[in-house]
């Protein structure tokens, strides 16, 4: 008895690759002919199963040896993009030389608690530790001007980035996760990607959000570090490589805000921004200009988003004089909003962004 | 190594993803080389353009190496083959989401299946086999994306029902449901007389 003998249905037969073999003409070392004859209803179920397969024939030509070595080259140097020093395998692979790290680590670990013990002194974590630690390529930006600088990262999110303050990202996010690392405040509108959480490191904090609005200030001579939310929803938690760190979690909502004391290493809830007044002295124009425009003039809504993002817009005037957009742009990064305001007015609009300047191309609107 | 060049080509998928695993880069290079062509074509039936669908079987690939120390240890049960076609798919939908953020598609599944079978000319012998097998192939191309895809999957890529619920995301019974709907829409639409095969076969 063989497997083939219990098909009864067509099924069987289309998954059997070496039938679909024999059909095609190629060879038949299981000698199916044979084996049909052998009985009529047999015989009916193979040839509607023939002609199936030559009915669902798939038409798809392989791609040649050189063009998939081409590629696989091209893949290398992709990976060597994405993550500047490879981990080397030469030495890592090598057990005394794992076990040895071990040791060391262990130890490390433990002659730190008990200095930490006895001095009880606490650990903070300061910017240049956090980008140590990220072995991907990244760029830095420092705004040593005395405005406010925009930056757009590689998945159309938006930082502003402000004076006195650094900010370290990826060229490109890579993986299942997109990680920033600040140092001073920065205004942040980041683009909707349920599948890739986005991170904020900051001193010893970590925001992670999914798609929202909210400002972090996190200098690193200062005694706290604070999460502000504007639209969406922000999880703050302690970077798990501070001691003791009991993984401490702030869910928050909008116009709420978390303030990490550095010293205790705790966090603060702050259930209304505007009723706390430290909190609301540093929010400024950006919090309390509202994107939701109701029949306005597009170049007013140009004239709002220069003086939100510090940018300059250059629009063809005339062109655009009778045009009156009806849109809300709360939530989403510029890039989107221009995107969006661009395809509102239809007319293959677009707008090239240089920095923080803009310029919008039109012939006008419907 | 050395003995690992020897016998690279006939060395299981499994046994190439473990060596992977731990950052063997031949092992690697290896299971690239075999499955490249076939995840560019099956990308292209989700995607237009080919050097877009070359573009992102490659990420995933830059992915797999990157994130190698955290990737699962794949058994018997889910083919390599499998995962990597479905890290394809699931690719190409994060990309297809992010193009249409405007325009309300939510749900990330609904990615189109862009492949319509064809006939094995060849094979045709007179003109009543042409006409059967046109209306068969006909009715096949009207399934629903998600049907052809399965069987798409199921019988071109020889996948077993799990796997092919592993690609599309899906849990088993429904898979299963989906290819056993697919084929019974096609019988109902194609049904064959018991005397005209016998006669046609004995002719062949």
């Amino acid at each position: 008895m063989q497997k083939r003998d219990f098909y009864e249905n067509i099924e069987d037969f289309l998954s059997d690759e070496s039938f679909q073999k024999w059909v095609k003409g190629n060879d038949d070392p299981l000698n199916w002919s044979e084996w049909t004859v052998e009985n009529p209803y047999r015989a009916k179920l193979v040839e509607e199963a023939r002609l199936w397969i030559i009915g669902m024939k798939v038409e798809q030509t392989p791609l040649t040896n050189q063009e998939t070595q081409k590629s696989l080259q091209k893949v290398w140097k992709k990976i060597g993009r994405s993550n500047e020093e490879r981990p080397d395998k030469l030495i890592w692979h090598n057990t005394w030389f794992r076990t040895a790290a071990a040791v060391f680590v262990v130890g490390l670990a433990a002659l730190l608690y008990y200095a930490n013990l006895s001095s009880t002194q606490i650990t903070t974590i300061t910017y240049q530790e956090l980008i140590k630690s990220d072995s991907n390529g990244l760029i830095e930006q420092t705004n040593n001007s005395d405005k406010p600088q925009l930056i757009t990262l590689s998945d159309a999110s938006s930082a502003l980035l402000q004076p006195n303050s650094k900010l370290s990202y990826p060229k490109i996010f890579t993986g299942n996760e997109r990680k920033i690392y600040l140092s001073g405040e920065g205004f942040f509108e980041i683009s909707k990607d349920q599948n890739r959480a986005f991170y904020v490191y900051a001193n010893e904090t970590v925001t992670k959000v999914y798609g929202t609005s909210f400002r972090v200030i996190a200098y690193a001579n200062q005694p706290n570090v604070q999460v502000l939310v504007r639209t969406g929803k922000v999880k703050v938690s302690s970077n798990q490589n501070i001691r003791n760190a009991t993984l401490e979690e702030v869910m928050l909502l909008p116009n709420q805000a978390a303030r990490f004391v550095r010293k205790e290493q705790l966090f603060e809830k702050i259930l209304d921004i505007t009723q706390d007044k430290p909190l609301l002295a540093s929010t400024n124009t950006m919090e309390q200009l509202s994107f939701d425009f109701k029949d306005i003039p597009v170049k007013q809504i140009f004239k709002t988003l220069e003086q939100a993002y510090l940018i300059t817009i250059d629009f063809p005037q005339d062109k655009l004089k009778e045009c009156y957009l009806t849109t809300s742009l709360i939530d989403v990064p510029l890039p989107e909003k221009l995107k969006i305001i661009c395809e509102s007015l239809g007319n293959n609009s677009r707008y090239e962004m240089n920095g923080n300047y803009i310029k919008i191309i039109s012939n006008g609107c419907k | 190594m050395n003995e690992l060049r020897k016998r690279k080509d006939n060395s299981s998928d499994i046994a190439l993803w473990n060596q992977l695993r731990l950052g063997n880069e031949e092992a690697f290079s290896s299971l690239f080389e075999r499955y490249y062509s076939t995840l560019v074509n099956y990308g292209k039936t989700l995607m237009t353009g080919e050097d877009r669908v070359k573009d992102c079987v490659q990420d995933v690939f830059v992915n797999i190496w990157t994130y190698r120390y955290k990737l699962y240890k794949l058994n018997e049960a889910i083919l390599v083959k499998a995962y990597l076609l479905s890290s394809v798919r699931k690719r190409i939908a994060r990309l297809h989401h992010r193009e249409h953020i405007f325009s309300n598609i939510k749900n990330i599944d609904s990615l189109e299946f862009l492949f319509d079978f064809s006939i094995e000319d060849r094979l045709i012998a007179d003109e009543t086999t042409a006409k059967k097998v046109e209306q068969l192939n006909k009715s096949i191309n009207q399934l629903s994306d998600r049907q052809k895809e399965a069987i798409y999957l199921r019988y071109q890529y020889g996948l077993a029902v799990d796997q092919v619920a592993e690609v599309l995301n899906l849990n088993y019974q429904s898979t299963k449901n989906l290819i056993h709907r697919a084929i019974l829409q096609l019988r109902k639409d194609f049904p064959i007389s018991v005397l005209f095969l016998l006669l046609n076969f004995s002719l062949n």
